[in-house]
């Protein structure tokens, strides 16, 4: 009977979930905004930082009526704001259904939590005519573009910045040696495109290669460093998230490699890789790193850092979200929201069809105030997917984030 | 088999649906599992479609490890050698799907055949690190032959067409996976009752045993890497053509070990156990992504996501423990207690 009893339970929690899957319909005056989140994997911090930021910009929105303290624009006050999210484990499989299930409960807009998520459903999105925001921003997404929309810019452009940035700062009558030192990955892997290297040889750098590091680094990458010295490299750079970056700059301090080592190297990384996360976590140990496309620190003095240092002391005061990725959700939440509300004004809600706010939503986003958020303010259109038109250029010098200019967005991938 | 239904000759003890109620459970299932995208939404069509070609996947995996007992944590490494096959074979080589889902089986079969050759050599725990070596050198592979493959980046793959048949729609798409899925579990069915199935079980059950009664061990592991594979390349198909894209983040390595975890579930060394591992992890599954955004009211987002990869490694050890021969087992436990009712009750009681 106890075999019988424990089959019962799985017939019983079967069926349970069949009945889940019945879709629930939307309240009339209901508008839903977020998507899916990878909370567990390697995106795992930066996706909680984002769920954060998009709990708090739905509360604030619903509270208020407004769309950001600097802006002039109102939500209108019958309809409320709900946050719809799932956990996709950066699974293109469980995004899929997590896609499906959100769709089907009336979402208009969505969100990418990961280039795996981003490549699988980029095609789907766009056939389905559905706008989403991304966290992930590889040459992909323009190949060709599509409807998934970034707030920064994309590796490569990102790279392009620290390159601008290097060469004017580079005093020697030789060329400067440049190497790739990144995630392997499809996310790492993406700057490797025939433009960037163009780009790099046109800037009069020499180029020495490319060395792959793991995602997330079980080992101390002691051998890709030490090919790095052995070819002579003065400037590494790559993309890598936090977990990836922190350990091989501490094997890099170790190996007496950067800009303050006996072996002088520059190590840049493009966003995500956090500065304000790597500082908190590294302190003076990583002096030199360079990273691009990032957000502001916390202590900048701009109308979007102060909004949601007030945001998170309101609402949920013990619990401070410190992460950089924070500053990304409540981006995305905006960019949704937005959208929306651009295309509310050509269609009723009730009307309302993803098809429409992609098409007089995100398309018609113009110089999209931040509060100094993006690196500039923020415009999409069909071809227009990268949202930014600069990279801001941040170095950690004695433990702290040093702003070291904003620089065009070179646009190198041709798609 | 309901009661006084008696096996007379071999060929009735062989035979699959045997009495008019088994042929009529078997239509009752196929009429409903293809009258489904009538009244299912997109949604349910896309977790059903998904569900089949991790069913056909974990078939393969059975055939090789429920039934020949050759443990591979490798299997995803020979789904992307299929994935990859037709996807290069369809979309630059514009091969018709017809030919590429079979070539597609054919080369991740050749590629098991390949890294099936050291089993001959080594088994259990070697065996794993070997299979699990052939999935980073597959991966590797793939990401190195950029101009095959798009490398990192992936490539497109075109929705699949079969004559005037396009398969862009979901609803058609799952009845490509459902139709290939109920030929995959035939076929499977069968195989268990030919010679190389028995000989399989023999290998399974006692290699040493099995060489002393004849059965040629080289021949028989490699046959079932081969078929196993062959699963493995056509879900890997499936699965590349229902996304329209290729890339390798499309094949973790953790996916293999919950294929086996669906095994384990599901029941080793049955066929309706491979089945009914696929559709119970794969429903957990939603079950937990359902549950996280509910549970996260009262524990931090990311412990209450966490729940998925805490579940289903929960699941597993519960069945490990108190039914290690899965769903199936019980399932045929409940068959029999009410097959003999009430006589099983008051037996029981």
């Amino acid at each position: 009977m106890t075999r019988i009893g424990f089959g019962l339970v799985v017939c019983v929690l079967m069926i349970l979930v069949g009945l889940l899957l019945v879709p629930m319909d939307a309240g009339a005056k209901t508008v839903y905004i977020g998507g899916t989140m990878s909370l567990t994997g390697p995106y795992a911090e930066d996706s909680a930082a984002i769920l954060a930021a998009f709990q708090d910009y739905v509360k604030y929105v619903n509270e208020t009526k407004r769309m950001a303290p600097w802006r002039k624009e109102t939500w209108p006050a019958d309809i409320t704001v709900e946050l719809l999210w799932r956990d996709d484990e950066l699974k293109p499989a469980k995004a899929l259904s997590i896609y499906e299930e959100l769709k089907a409960k009336g979402m208009l807009v969505y969100r990418i939590s990961g280039s795996p998520i981003a490549l699988a459903l980029k095609d789907r999105l766009k056939q389905d005519g559905f706008g989403a925001t991304s966290m992930a921003t590889g040459p992909y997404l323009l190949t060709p573009p599509g409807t998934i929309f970034t707030y920064y810019p994309i590796y490569t452009d990102d790279l392009a910045a620290v390159a601008d940035w290097y060469k004017a700062k580079w005093k020697e009558s030789r060329k400067p040696r440049v190497a790739y030192l990144t995630s392997d990955n499809a996310m790492g892997r993406s700057i490797e495109i025939p433009e960037m290297e163009a780009y790099l040889k046109k800037e009069g750098y020499d180029f020495a290669g490319t060395q792959y590091v793991p995602l997330i680094p079980t080992s101390p990458p002691t051998t890709q460093l030490m090919w790095l010295k052995e070819k002579g490299v003065d400037l590494a750079f790559g993309i890598m998230v936090n977990p990836g970056s922190q350990p091989t700059v501490k094997e890099m301090v170790r190996l007496g490699m950067g800009p303050y080592q006996p072996y002088k190297m520059t190590f840049a990384c493009g966003t995500p890789s956090h500065l304000p996360v790597f500082a908190a976590a590294m302190g003076t140990l990583g002096d030199g790193f360079v990273v691009a496309g990032g957000f502001p620190p916390w202590d900048e003095l701009v109308p979007g850092v102060k909004f949601m240092t007030e945001a998170q002391k309101k609402y949920h005061p013990d619990k401070w979200a410190a992460h950089s990725q924070y500053m990304g959700g409540m981006l995305e939440a905006m960019i949704q929201l937005e959208a929306i509300r651009l295309a509310m004004e050509k269609t009723p809600l009730e009307k309302l069809k993803p098809a429409d706010v992609l098409q007089n939503g995100f398309y018609k986003i113009a110089n999209l105030d931040t509060g100094g958020i993006s690196s500039t303010p923020i415009t999409y259109g069909p071809a227009k997917i990268e949202g930014v038109d600069a990279v801001r250029v941040d170095q950690l010098q004695k433990g702290k984030v040093v702003k070291q200019g904003v620089y065009p967005c070179r646009h190198l991938y041709k798609h | 088999m309901g009661r006084g239904t008696f096996q007379e000759n071999y060929g009735q003890d062989m035979a699959i649906f045997r009495t008019k109620q088994e042929w009529g459970t078997l239509l009752a299932f196929l009429i409903l599992l293809f009258i489904c995208p009538l009244f299912l939404g997109d949604r349910v069509l896309t977790i059903m479609t998904m569900i089949g070609i991790a069913a056909i996947s974990v078939l393969g995996l059975n055939i090789l490890t429920g039934y020949c007992g050759q443990i591979s944590i490798g299997h995803v490494g020979f789904m992307a050698v299929g994935a990859y096959t037709s996807a290069i074979l369809t979309a630059t080589l514009g091969w018709p799907f017809l030919a590429a889902l079979p070539a597609a089986g054919l080369a991740a079969g050749l590629a098991g055949l390949l890294f099936g050759l050291p089993s001959l050599k080594i088994r259990g725990f070697y065996l794993i690190m070997a299979t699990i070596a052939a999935h980073f050198i597959i991966i590797w592979s793939v990401l190195q032959f950029r101009g095959l493959t798009g490398g990192p980046d992936g490539m497109p793959v075109p929705k699949p067409q079969i004559g005037f048949l396009v398969f862009n729609s979901k609803a058609s798409y799952y009845y490509l996976v459902m139709v290939i899925a109920c030929l995959a579990a035939y076929g499977a069915v069968n195989i268990t009752r030919t010679r190389a199935g028995r000989a399989f079980v023999a290998i399974r059950d006692n290699d040493l045993a099995a060489e002393v009664m004849g059965v040629n061990l080289w021949t028989y592991k490699l046959q079932a890497f081969f078929i196993g594979c062959v699963y493995a390349g056509v879900a890997g198909s499936l699965l590349v053509h229902y996304y329209g894209f290729a890339s390798v983040d499309e094949f973790p390595f953790m996916d293999s070990v919950w294929y086996l975890g669906m095994l384990i579930v599901g029941g080793m060394g049955s066929i309706a156990g491979a089945i009914l591992g696929a559709v119970s992890l794969k429903l957990l599954d939603e079950l937990v992504t359902i549950m996280g955004p509910v549970l996260s009211a009262a524990v931090a987002a990311q412990a209450a996501a966490s729940l998925a990869l805490v579940t289903r490694g929960l699941v597993i050890i519960l069945f490990l423990i108190f039914e290690p021969r899965g769903l199936a087992h019980l399932w045929r436990i409940i068959e029999a207690y009410y097959r003999l009712w009430p006589f099983s009750r008051e037996e029981a009681e």
